[in-house]
């Protein structure tokens, strides 16, 4: 698509490069992708960076978020305004931090967001049980979700206060085994 | 801390907006110097016009600053607008300013810059030729990262592969076709003409014989002249040396690859039990993108969960614990069974071709392949055998996974030992009945030579010759084999008809030469290999087919036209199950090492079999696969399966040294022909091809001399390492051990505080007393503080501000005392408390002076008071350059209630100032980072950009991760210094927050009583030690209180901190403030109360006295902060 028209100057590129852990054909596809979302609204033509946002619904009919319990929460975490309604940079943003090229931390901060459902900047038990239930559907009961969230309390909350502040969640996650490799999304 | 005042329920985008700005505004600062702004009168100012002064080191540093944030702005939390907007910024400057740097620099940077252009073009292209990424991820997305993961793992065996190939195909096989002598030169590469006919046929040709057996495909192709072609080509140390290095690199591949998955997983040695949490946080799967994949997975999940409530409520008993038991043996007895019947079949099958081939002269198709199809077969169906006995065993399903790939790796690996071994049987006897043949040394040379041009010649002497044998019959075994092989070579002429009682007499020699024609074992066992492997890869392919593909067709169209459900009850569609093809895959490539040495073709071989295996999978997965129910879990399994891989390669490897060791090679084939030995090729290349000293040398150091001590080296370094490592897992078991205990310490103390608000009232009534009048005092000292304008020095005189300081050291005392009810005896006696905050006052300068009396006394938290101040005066002791700089001896004031107010806090907050403060002057002394942004008009914006520059500066304080604190702290701390240094003027510029200017300002009496003390340098070495300590306890109640928050974490903490204190502190406080009132809500306990309730404070304080107009800004920590900076200016 980059044959015709430029559809990124050359300093763009670099430019998302340096802020994202694509490369630039990856870069190219996601513009590529992100355009099939909406191909009326997204121009081809990138140069002068337009602002223009996908409202939420739109990113995540993308088969990757589909049918990810939590892709209303990952949407919203990486927009700007924190309704989901994404550009384009915010959508490399998103992809650029669920590849699998991100170090650890910088993946815990973005669950801990995205686990973060009333986005007080802590996973209460509140936060916990809607995890549990976007996990799970309604297979589970309500008092088996509490219990659920009661026991991560138990397990994870190193200071005692009833929830789960990023460190405690940082600690929790860092001796997962296998965090990481499912922390990602293949773009 | 701007948002500290603001209820707890502070929402995230507040604060990431705050956030936000202060990144900006830090971005810049970092380039703010570079705009000619500077004013001598300032000293931030004049720390920029030190940036300015075209010191290259400096510009150099700041540069490489800049640099560093250009590499690690990717890994940076924010938005992506800021990053971009950062790194424009941050380029911009390098850009500017890299032109001034000395010209050296210049071409360094640019090079720099060249090199990471080139890198990032080359990994654009290399990324371009990883195959089958696309086919990757979009198995990834259908069935999770399990499947994936075999894919993954089949990819890098392909690497591998390649890599064998090219050795193999570079070193041994192409110099072999340019240079070596061609086909039907010599004997060892024709086919003798017995066989002629039939070699093309395609059973031999399906067998590997005829034409393929006299090929590069196999170890007897190869010629055994020691140097060919015009280069002198050393083949036969080649292919010595390429065998040995194919094993060499799959080792070390495979191990770096191992070392780089276990640096990986960080999971190591925990045995912290988070079984709750990774069901829930780490459950989902984020690559799926199939709802099928989904649904299943969901329903693992929830398996999962289910799972841990059930074990959790109950840790149930067994029922039938005799029968499980017995069930358990039965199904383990019925394994081994098979295992040893698989082997026995395997041993069976060689030994009866063995035979075959002696006894039949033409074998059947079946019979020629047997042994790779009976093997191929009992790995095929070994497998489902097991998994059948498993479901006897009533596992868990992780456990009866586990003891499946145990079972089917020991089958794998009893299927190719036994195969070898067998094999290897078979080249024992063969050798042995090769010396039984008389007259096989003797003619070796002889034959050996032959070639084919000659043999006309001999076939024209033949009738000669046999008519002499035929009368005399006393020819030598040597002719006896020359007449033989002659016959052979001329029976299709008919001359032999008329030999035929020679012939009869011959045929008892006839196996003997035709052994010793075609003796080469070598070549066999790579035929075998060969032919296994491709036997292999068609039974692969069949069971795709058939197993999966057709039952997925009859399943999928047979399921309207059949009484039950064919989908969901007994075919259904195959799953894929990860483990088994894993283990295949090892298997498989165990194989290929297995008969590298004897088949070089071998790994170009597989690698075409695991490119037609990706395609076949891949599709056949896509189309008639549905997700493993079982939750295979990927990561982990991936040092699993190469910690399987490596144990394959050893065992393969074993078989191939020691045929190489033990075994004679063959004389009449192959590159080592003639030799007693494989190996013998190294030491008489040794002895050959490189001058005496060389071989002396080498003699010398494969002697047990130095093999020995070199061995016992080896054994000591074996020994060495493991004791450290043991020794490191020991000091994380005790890390561990103490991060536990300061956290039950926490509890203990948050326990003893409610335990001490009980006895509140009685603490709270002297309190009371006491403050009461002192808050008369503080009134009078409120309404008076905001106008005074100056900040000279010696203001405090003033009985007002005395009162004022006092106070509010009194209060910072109650309140400490409260926070620490727990560790320290509740002395509530305020007047104590009060002089002894007096004395502790002077005292925190006497303490960097070496007698550090008050610092024993009070608690660690006073401690950590004088931290910073010791620290500080440590860097100007060792730094004269940042001493000269920028803290001339006035400003110590400035430093000193940075200290103490950070002294009030609770440990954490309190900790994270000190640090930073701490961390600033370093950064400032060695960076020298302009500080210009303190009289920029955006105030909040500074600070994100720190963490990073701090972290690299200070590598010594433990406390990096607190950086993110910054923004604010470093406010605070710069507010009052800069408030004393530059007066009234630039107070309406910065309405920064911070908050404890009160306290600051409080403190700063006592400390301009000390700033008159010299500050002996020597003395303040005597402080470090002390300081060490405290770092230490620092760090632990750091711990303890969940402080050390790696960079930008900070702000989830905040809030936390916030509500957390703010009821304990109530208690305490007898003074009621609205604002402190309305947080005070709830009942949680912690160590960092303080902090907040300083806040509060502050904010009590500070509303009523100070301006109207700033009252009006939403933000009440900005109007704090103005109102105290207001308060500042008049302490001073």
């Amino acid at each position: 698509m980059g044959n015709k028209q430029v559809t990124f100057k050359e300093e763009q590129l670099e430019e998302y490069q340096d802020c994202t852990f694509f490369t630039r054909k990856e870069i190219l596809r996601l513009h590529r992708r992100f355009r099939e979302l909406a191909p009326n609204l997204i121009p081809l033509d990138y140069t002068n960076s337009p602002d223009i946002t996908l409202p939420p619904c739109l990113i995540t009919s993308m088969p990757e978020l589909k049918e990810n319990p939590f892709r209303q929460r990952i949407v919203e975490t990486f927009s700007e305004d924190g309704k989901g309604n994404l550009s384009f940079n915010d959508f490399m943003d998103m992809f650029s931090i669920l590849s699998e090229m991100v170090p650890l931390e910088l993946k815990m901060i973005y669950a801990f967001k995205i686990y973060d459902f009333n986005k007080d900047g802590f996973l209460c038990e509140k936060d916990v049980e809607e995890t549990v239930a976007r996990l799970t559907g309604k297979e589970l009961r309500l008092e088996e979700r509490r219990l659920v969230a009661q026991r991560i309390m138990e397990e994870a909350d190193l200071d005692g206060d009833g929830k789960l502040s990023l460190l405690d969640f940082k600690n929790m996650i860092w001796k997962a085994p296998d965090f990481i490799s499912l922390f990602h999304i293949r773009i | 801390m701007s948002d500290m005042t603001e209820p707890a329920t502070i929402t995230r985008p507040l604060i990431s907006s705050k956030r936000h700005k202060s990144m900006r505004k830090n971005s810049r600062r970092i380039y703010s110097p570079y705009q000619d702004e500077n004013g001598p009168s300032d000293d931030e100012d004049k720390d920029g016009e030190r940036v300015d002064s075209n010191d290259p080191e400096e510009m150099f540093q700041n540069i490489q600053l800049q640099k560093e944030i250009i590499a690690n702005i990717r890994t940076k939390p924010w938005p992506i607008r800021r990053k971009l907007k950062v790194l424009k910024q941050a380029r911009e400057i390098v850009l500017k300013f890299e032109g001034r740097l000395t010209r050296t620099r210049g071409y360094q940077a640019a090079g720099a810059d060249l090199l990471k252009k080139i890198s990032r073009v080359l990994y654009n292209i290399v990324v371009l030729f990883i195959p089958w990424e696309m086919r990757i991820k979009k198995i990834e997305s259908h069935f999770g990262s399990g499947v994936a993961s075999y894919f993954i793992f089949l990819r890098w065996l392909f690497g591998i592969n390649i890599v064998l190939t090219i050795l193999t195909g570079a070193f041994i096989v192409l110099p072999e076709l340019l240079a070596g002598a061609s086909f039907g030169t010599i004997r060892s590469k024709t086919i003798p003409k017995e066989h002629l006919s039939s070699a093309q046929d395609l059973d031999t040709i399906w067998s590997l014989g005829g034409y393929l057996q006299y090929s590069v495909l196999f170890y007897g192709y190869y010629g055994n002249v020691r140097k060919i072609g015009s280069a002198g080509y050393r083949l036969p140390l080649a292919y010595f040396l390429v065998g040995m290095a194919v094993f060499a690199y799959s080792f070390i591949t495979l191990l770096r690859k191992m070392a780089k998955n276990s640096r990986m997983s960080l999971a190591g040695a925990s045995d912290e039990n988070f079984t709750f949490c990774w069901r829930v946080f780490c459950a989902w799967d984020y690559l799926i993108g199939n709802p099928e994949a989904a649904e299943s997975k969901g329903a693992a999940i929830i398996n999962s969960i289910r799972e841990a409530i059930v074990e959790e409520q109950e840790k149930k008993k067994d029922t039938s614990l005799a029968v499980l038991i017995s069930l358990r043996i039965l199904a383990n007895i019925l394994v081994l069974l098979s295992l040893a019947g698989s082997i026995y079949i395997i041993y069976f099958v060689v030994d009866r071709s063995q035979k075959l081939e002696q006894e039949k002269p033409e074998l059947t198709l079946w019979e020629k392949n047997e042994v790779s199809v009976v093997v191929s077969l009992i790995t095929m169906i070994a497998p489902s055998a097991f998994e059948l006995v498993a479901q006897l065993e009533m596992y868990h399903p992780r456990t009866s996974l586990r003891f499946q790939l145990a079972r089917v790796l020991v089958l794998y690996l009893g299927n190719l030992y036994s195969l070898i071994i067998a094999l290897l049987d078979k080249v024992n006897s063969m050798s042995s009945a090769i010396p039984a043949a008389p007259g096989n040394v003797s003619s070796t040379s002889y034959l050996a030579t032959i070639s084919q041009p000659t043999e006309d010649n001999m076939s024209t002497i033949v009738p000669d010759i046999t008519e002499r044998q035929n009368s005399t019959l006393t020819m030598t075994l040597l002719d006896f084999n020359n007449s033989v092989s002659t016959i052979k070579s001329t029976a299709s002429y008919g001359q032999a008809m008329r030999m035929q009682s020679l012939l009869n007499q011959t045929v008892v020699y006839e196996y003997t030469t035709r052994s010793q024609q075609d003796p080469c074992w070598e070549t066999y066992v790579g035929q075998e290999m060969l032919k296994l492997s491709i036997i292999d890869m068609i039974f692969t392919v069949a069971s795709i087919l058939l197993i999966d593909f057709i039952r997925g067709l009859v399943v999928r169209y047979l399921s309207d036209c059949c009484c039950w459900d064919l989908e969901s009850k007994f075919p259904e569609y195959g799953e894929f199950k990860i483990a088994e093809n894993v283990l295949h895959l090892i298997y498989n490539q165990g194989m290929i090492w297995m008969g590298a040495f004897f088949s070089p073709c071998l790994p170009a071989f597989n690698v075409l079999k695991l490119i037609s295996l990706m395609y076949l999978r891949s599709w056949a997965v896509l189309t008639c696969n549905v997700p493993h129910q079982q939750v295979f879990r990927a990561s982990r399994s991936n040092n699993f399966y190469l910690a399987m891989l490596l144990f394959m390669l050893f065992l393969c490897m074993l078989p191939t040294i020691f045929a190489i060791v033990r075994y004679r090679p063959s004389q009449y084939c192959g590159p080592f022909s003639g030799q007693e030995k494989i190996y013998d090729i190294i030491s008489e290349t040794f002895a050959n091809d490189f001058p005496l000293w060389f071989s002396k040398v080498m003699s010398y150091v494969t002697s047990p001399v130095v093999v020995l001590p070199a061995l016992l080296l080896l054994f000591m370094l074996i020994y060495y390492l493991q004791s450290i490592a043991r020794s490191l897992k020991v000091t994380n078991s005790q890390l561990r051990l103490q991060l536990q205990t300061e956290r039950t310490d926490d509890k203990k103390k948050v326990f003893q505080l409610a335990a001490a608000r009980l006895q509140a009232p009685e603490g709270a009534d002297k309190k009371t007393e006491q403050e009461s009048d002192i808050t008369s005092m503080e009134s009078s000292a409120r309404s008076t503080s905001p106008t005074r304008p100056n900040g000279s020095v010696v203001n405090f005189e003033s009985p007002v501000r005395h009162g004022n300081s006092i106070r509010t050291i009194t209060q910072s005392a109650s309140r400490a005392d409260v926070s620490r009810a727990a560790g320290v005896a509740w002395s509530p006696s305020a007047p104590v408390r009060q002089k002894h905050k007096a004395e502790h006052v002077p005292n925190r300068h006497s303490g960097y002076l070496g007698g550090s009396g008050s610092s024993c006394r009070s608690k660690s938290y006073h401690h950590m008071a004088y931290n910073p101040s010791a620290r500080y005066a440590e860097h100007i002791h060792s730094d004269p350059l940042f001493r000269k700089t920028h803290r001339p001896m006035h400003k110590e004031p400035g430093v000193i209630m940075a200290q103490s107010y950070a002294g009030h806090r609770a440990h954490t907050t309190r900790y994270v100032i000190v640090n930073e403060h701490e961390a600033r002057k370093k950064m400032r002394s060695t960076v020298r980072l302009p500080r210009h942004y303190r009289l920029a008009d955006e105030p909040a914006e500074i600070v994100e950009l720190y963490p990073r520059n701090v972290k690299r500066y200070i590598p010594r304080t433990p406390h990096r991760s607190h950086q993110p604190h910054l923004s604010e702290e470093e406010e605070e701390e710069e507010d009052p210094k800069s408030s004393t240094k530059k007066g009234s003027i630039r107070q309406s510029q910065r309405p920064r927050s911070l908050s404890d200017l009160h306290q600051t300002a409080r403190f700063y009496i006592g400390d301009t009583v000390d700033s008159q003390v010299s500050m002996e340098q020597g003395l303040y070495g005597d402080e470090e030690d002390d300081d060490q300590d405290e770092d230490w306890a620092n760090d632990s109640s750091n711990l303890c209180s969940q402080t050390n928050i790696p960079e930008s974490t900070h702000r989830y903490v905040e809030p936390h901190v916030k509500s957390k204190s703010k009821q304990k502190v109530e208690p305490s406080l007898t003074e009621s403030d609205s604002a402190s009132l309305a947080s005070s809500s709830d009942q949680q306990n912690s160590s960092t109360d303080q902090y907040i309730q300083i806040i509060h404070n502050k904010e009590k304080y500070l509303k009523p006295g100070t301006k109207p107009t700033k009252k009006k800004s939403k933000n009440s920590v900005k109007l704090n902060v103005s109102a105290s900076n207001d308060l500042v200016y008049s302490n001073v």
